[in-house]
């Protein structure tokens, strides 16, 4: 399968024939560091190897366009409950240099006692199910290809399915999994014993397929009152899964620890989380670290939401990471949407790439208060494992209700989470292994009589699905009802007969996002809010984000809702882009006829820097290819401009108008125009305006022969004045009228 | 169960811990977890469960709804501690059915006198 960048994923490409899909690869897969890397005018010292294909940062344009990749994976997780949406998305977020795709299971799947199959809908995440797994890999392997960069693919071994997920992802070429026996016990109210031996065996499967494994201790911090109070525990939580993996097998390469900086402004975010960060990363040196961004406080302003992920972003660069996890900036106030994975995805890209070689700059102090309360969180991470030996051990611990206790250890609040070690789900269920115990496969943890012999285990029949894939049982679909091809029938009717609607998750779903500010108190700025919301069209407005601004004043609200317009793509009106003319063929025409171009920013109006980017020949402005400019400079009289041009018998007149208020720029384009008439000049002169307020559009409307807005080129306005003027000069002798305003603009 | 409640009395606690240099303290915290860790480790090598089962014959070609069947019935037996990958194998050889024929008999619900002991 093989994507065209102007091209929609085909969803019926990437379903068909899944029985007989296998990964190309397996195994996680780290970005390549490239040291002392010149990009564009740029040596940087943090970075990998670049993209094939990306959408650079906006603030690129000014430096080529450049797109250099931080060193560390970035991760987005995806949770909209259909996975053939997701996988668009997915699409979306490798183009901005994700590399790590975190998939959400639905709500409910821990608690299923076996596998699902086929391809069910979701809520708040997808049924991990084989066909899911095979068309999103196959999906990858595609968009991996077009980004030119691997792209790791990752769930979860939890639940009490934890082994049969895991033999799954192993099979199905799945790269990274959270795997925690004490998620189970502490959060999903599964049985203990049941958790523990289930997650001796998934690790021995996932540890062997090369699966790099994330713990799930930051799920602490996300749930408890106040998550830096946890700290201490969290060191605990690492370490009983860390040791665990290590003593079922798994090396510590594939041993990653996913933590959270557990606070948010106004905290004294850094002051707390740095100390506590820098404490991980020495107890637990020669493991890998994934560095999640707060979730704990995060409400439903994507601006503060995008400040704390910053502030965890740089917490990564003082300390370390080798993947840096994103929260989409939505994560407070809704599922998330497409373009917020994109946006999470670029507040780490952003801010890891401004933090490029920092700390050759800087170092952490080594005497004062950080070193102190390392110290101090070391000391009392000890003290909480030596609480828990006199208790008797983790079972009994957890019994008493030691872990997620809002007290700063030794400190106990009371309030810790209780879980009955003969209880919960699947109590009962754990099975003493008799004498002739055995499994003849291979990534079998424990007693086995199959072990330890010659051979592998699973040699007596010829191999075990993991040496012979050929033997996996592959199940389409259970029940057609509830599945993909049902899903896509009206979806895909819609985009062959060319229609769009607008969308945040799924497709079509027809959702979209307005800001408003109401001038009137909270209470009643809202009701307003909303009713302005219905007049605009929209269905179901929400109010998802209420920010105030003064009680008396007003505050700004953003509101969802349903805008039920479908657009037939046949039907829009679209100018064909004209491509502009070659560097050669231009200089080819202007070079030889020495044409004079007047320049000018019109008006009172001291901005500068977008016409010397058009004019200048060190910016490729129109200068290098033979035009002779004289730029006026800056609150020139338009009358002076026209004077100007006149004098000296220039063919082209260009103004630059930012300033925009009172749509004084439209006033300047007007009176330009109309001034070139009353003086007779108007057929000589091409007449061009820029700005970043300014399209073509409005510019014609308002006399000018063109107009040119925000990222022009020289190249771009050198093209169009050599087609006007050859038009001009093939008319020559003709009966032609000037260019009249066609009103439209005000 | 009431859980504690303790005001923090690190101060006084940590007077054992103070002497320790930061890699012995590093070292006590890894004992510590390893003392922890040893027990449930044991349970593991020596227990199994429903789900380490059905992984099991998921991995000798069996389909989950398959896997699900055969766990489920060899559960109502008592037949888990025997390993169900073991058991089908072991019928295999003695029917000379392949494996994966072996465990469809099962499912079908034959053979199952003759199978454990």
């Amino acid at each position: 399968m093989k994507l065209a960048p102007d091209q929609k994923l085909d969803l019926r490409e990437v379903l068909d024939n899944l029985q007989q899909y296998r990964p190309r690869r397996t195994g996680w897969a780290w970005r390549t560091r490239v040291p002392h890397h010149q990009v564009g005018p740029f040596v940087l010292e943090d970075t990998a190897e670049e993209l094939r294909r990306s959408v650079p940062l906006p603030a690129a344009h000014a430096v080529g366009n450049i797109d250099p990749q931080c060193d560390c994976v970035i991760t987005t997780e995806i949770a909209s409950g259909r996975f053939e949406d997701d996988l668009r998305r997915m699409r979306m977020a490798a183009w901005h240099g994700a590399d790590h795709i975190m998939v959400i299971r639905t709500t409910g799947q821990s608690h299923i006692d076996g596998l699902i199959e086929g391809t069910p809908e979701g809520v708040g995440g997808i049924p991990i199910t084989r066909k899911q797994l095979r068309a999103t890999r196959k999906a990858l392997d595609a968009i991996e290809d077009e980004v030119g960069r691997p792209i790791n693919f990752h769930s979860y071994v939890s639940g009490v399915a934890g082994p049969e997920i895991a033999v799954l992802f192993a099979e199905e070429g799945v790269n990274g999994a959270h795997q925690d026996p004490q998620y189970n016990v502490l959060y999903r109210g599964i049985n203990m014993h049941r958790s523990f031996v289930d997650a001796a065996e998934a690790k021995r499967i996932i540890a062997d397929a090369g699966i790099l494994q994330l713990d799930g201790a930051h799920n602490a911090n996300a749930t408890a009152k106040e998550a830096w109070k946890v700290t201490p525990e969290l060191f605990v939580q690492h370490a009983i899964n860390t040791a665990y993996s290590r003593a079922v097998g798994m090396p510590p390469e594939l041993i990653a620890l996913s933590t959270v900086p557990p606070t948010a402004p106004p905290a004294p975010k850094l002051r707390l989380d740095l100390p506590y960060a820098v404490a991980l990363r020495e107890v637990f040196r020669g493991y890998r670290f994934r560095a999640q961004q707060n979730t704990r406080y995060v409400e439903a302003d994507t601006v503060e939401a995008t400040v704390t992920h910053v502030l965890d972003t740089v917490l990564s660069r003082l300390t370390s990471a080798d993947i840096q996890s994103t929260i989409t900036p939505d994560e407070g106030r809704n599922v998330p949407w497409h373009y917020n994975n994109v946006a999470g995805v670029n507040t780490a890209r952003q801010t890891l790439m401004g933090l490029d070689g920092v700390m050759q700059l800087l170092e952490l102090k080594q005497t004062g208060p950080l070193r102190e309360q390392v110290r101090e969180l070391k000391e009392r991470a000890v003290l909480f494992l030596e609480e828990m030996v006199e208790r008797g051990g983790y079972y009994a611990a957890v019994a008493a209700g030691q872990f997620v206790d809002s007290g700063f250890f030794p400190a106990r609040a009371g309030d810790g989470i209780v879980r009955d070690p003969a209880a919960g789900d699947g109590a009962g269920t754990v099975v003493l292994r008799a004498s002739d115990y055995g499994a003849p496969v291979c990534s079998h943890f424990g007693d086995n009589v199959y072990a330890g012999g010659v051979g592998k285990p699973c040699d007596a029949y010829g191999g075990c699905t993991l040496c012979d894939p050929s033997k996996i049982q592959y199940v389409d679909e259970l029940d057609p009802e509830d599945s993909v091809e049902r899903r896509l029938q009206g979806p895909l009717a819609e985009r062959a007969a060319g229609v769009v609607r607008p969308e945040v998750e799924r497709h079509g779903d027809g959702v979209v996002c307005v800001t408003v500010f109401v001038p009137a108190s909270p209470r009643v700025a809202e009701a307003a809010a909303l009713a302005m919301a219905r007049r605009m069209g929209l269905q179901a407005p929400e109010v998802i984000s209420r920010r105030l601004m003064h009680p008396a004043e007003g505050s700004v609200f953003e509101i969802k809702g349903v805008l039920d317009v479908a657009v037939r793509l046949h039907e829009l009106a679209l100018p064909a882009p004209e491509e502009p003319l070659g560097d050669t063929e231009i200089e080819a025409w202007v070079r030889p006829r020495r044409l004079a171009v007047v320049a000018a920013t019109v008006g009172e109006d001291e901005h500068s820097v977008g016409l010397h980017e058009i004019l200048d020949v060190k910016h490729g402005g129109i200068e290098k290819y033979g035009f002779d400019c004289q730029d006026l400079g800056t609150s020139v009289p338009v009358e002076r401009v026209l004077d100007v041009a006149v004098q000296r018998g220039a063919c082209a007149v260009l103004i630059s108008t930012i300033v925009t208020h009172a749509r004084v720029h439209e006033a300047h384009m007007r009176r330009l125009h109309a001034l070139a008439v009353e003086r007779g000049v108007r057929d000589r002169l091409v007449l061009v305006a820029g700005g970043t307020q300014v399209t073509d559009e409005l510019a014609r409307a308002c006399g000018m022969e063109a107009g040119f807005g925000r990222g022009t080129t020289g190249r771009a306005v050198a093209s169009f004045l050599v087609r006007a003027l050859r038009r001009r000069d093939e008319t020559a002798a003709g009966d032609h009228p000037t260019p009249t305003p066609t009103g439209g603009g005000r | 169960m009431r859980c504690v409640e303790r005001p923090d009395d690190f101060a006084s606690r940590r007077a054992t811990l103070r002497a320790l240099s930061d890699e012995e303290l590093h070292a006590r915290f890894w004992a510590l977890v390893e003392r922890l860790v040893q027990p449930l480790i044991a349970e593991a090598r020596t227990h199994t469960t429903p789900s380490i089962e059905r992984s099991v014959l998921l991995r000798m070609g069996f389909s989950s709804s398959e896997a699900a069947a055969l766990v489920r019935r060899m559960q109502e037996r008592n037949l888990l501690g025997q390993g169900a990958g073991r058991l089908v194998l072991e019928l295999a050889r003695r029917t000379g059915l392949s494996v994966r024929a072996a465990g469809a008999a099962l499912v079908e619900g034959r053979y199952w006198e003759e199978i454990g002991r």
